[in-house]
């Protein structure tokens, strides 16, 4: 992955509203930017500017559908960047102590 | 019914990946380490992902369009899940530098085994791909798995087992029906 498109990525997610973007396409998958745009107070064009952003850095992939643009979260470019900095060794015991953490904070075993 | 996409940029020859995802007889490193087998690589044709040593088929499905070297696109259904069939597509489209690669998976029943499965396993094959076109070898954590899913196949269900799962074309598939007006589904 070259430097550039990790600078992409890593700026389109240094941006709440735009966090907030991929959460709800992750949450419902060919969600339409309309569908999208509803969640914000911001404008409409506001949004598609954040929308341009994420389809520039391949966070966010849209296939249009008559006159609606259907949207779906790729989130490969982040399991690249995930590879650049974790060896096996790290991946192993991050997965374990994360692991922990949800089961923690999702309150199981706690009786 | 939901759809998952992934897609990534591979430094390679928009060759190399049509050869990678649609090698037939030999491992496909990025498809688990699975071999595919088909009736030939025409619409109507069935597929099949078998393990290496031949004794299971983990996924079936039908050619619906081939056009090499951009597009392949077929049914698929693991054959340990009662799921019904869905639908898997691969576009190659040539950008500087390399090619795009996008794994399109849709018709998946929402919540279903097949859905989580493909949409983990939708990333991971993409990844693999890059790996193997850009550097000979799949990533390090997709060889671990080539290694146990090796150790565990005679843990594999026995109606996953190769002699269940006939190898002919999809019309004349006893797991298909044809209907009165020649429809071919899946049972």
């Amino acid at each position: 992955m070259e430097t550039t498109e990790i600078d992409a990525v890593l700026q389109a997610l240094a941006n709440a509203d735009r966090r907030k973007i991929l959460d709800l396409v992750k949450a419902d998958p060919g969600c339409t930017v309309s569908s999208v745009v509803k969640h914000f107070d911001t404008s409409r064009v506001a949004i598609m500017r954040h929308l341009n952003v994420l389809y520039d850095c391949k966070l966010l992939l849209h296939e249009k559908v008559g006159r609606s643009r259907h949207l779906y979260l790729n989130s490969v470019p982040i399991q690249l960047i995930y590879d650049r900095w974790t060896d096996e060794y790290g991946a192993f015991w991050g997965g374990q102590l994360a692991d922990i953490k949800y089961r923690v904070e999702r309150g199981e075993n706690n009786d | 019914m939901t759809k998952a996409i992934s897609t990534i940029f591979i430094a390679g020859t928009i060759d190399a990946v049509w050869r990678e995802i649609t090698k037939t007889g030999e491992a496909q490193k990025c498809f688990f380490n699975n071999v595919m087998h088909t009736t030939g690589l025409r619409p109507g044709a069935m597929i099949q992902m078998r393990s290496i040593s031949n004794k299971y088929v983990g996924v079936v499905g039908e050619v619906l369009a081939i056009e090499p070297p951009y597009l392949f696109s077929h049914t698929f259904k693991f054959t340990s899940y009662d799921d019904p069939y869905c639908k898997v597509t691969y576009k190659l489209r040539e950008v500087a530098g390399g090619v795009e690669f996008t794994l399109i998976s849709e018709d998946l029943v929402e919540g279903s085994k097949t859905a989580k499965q493909m949409t983990s396993g939708g990333e991971m094959i993409v990844k693999s791909l890059k790996g193997i076109v850009e550097n000979g070898k799949p990533p390090f954590g997709m060889r671990v798995l080539h290694r146990i899913i090796g150790v565990t196949e005679r843990f594999t269900p026995e109606r996953c087992k190769v002699e269940h799962w006939p190898l002919v074309d999809v019309a004349s598939s006893p797991q298909h029906t044809r209907s009165e007006s020649g429809e071919v589904t899946p049972r």
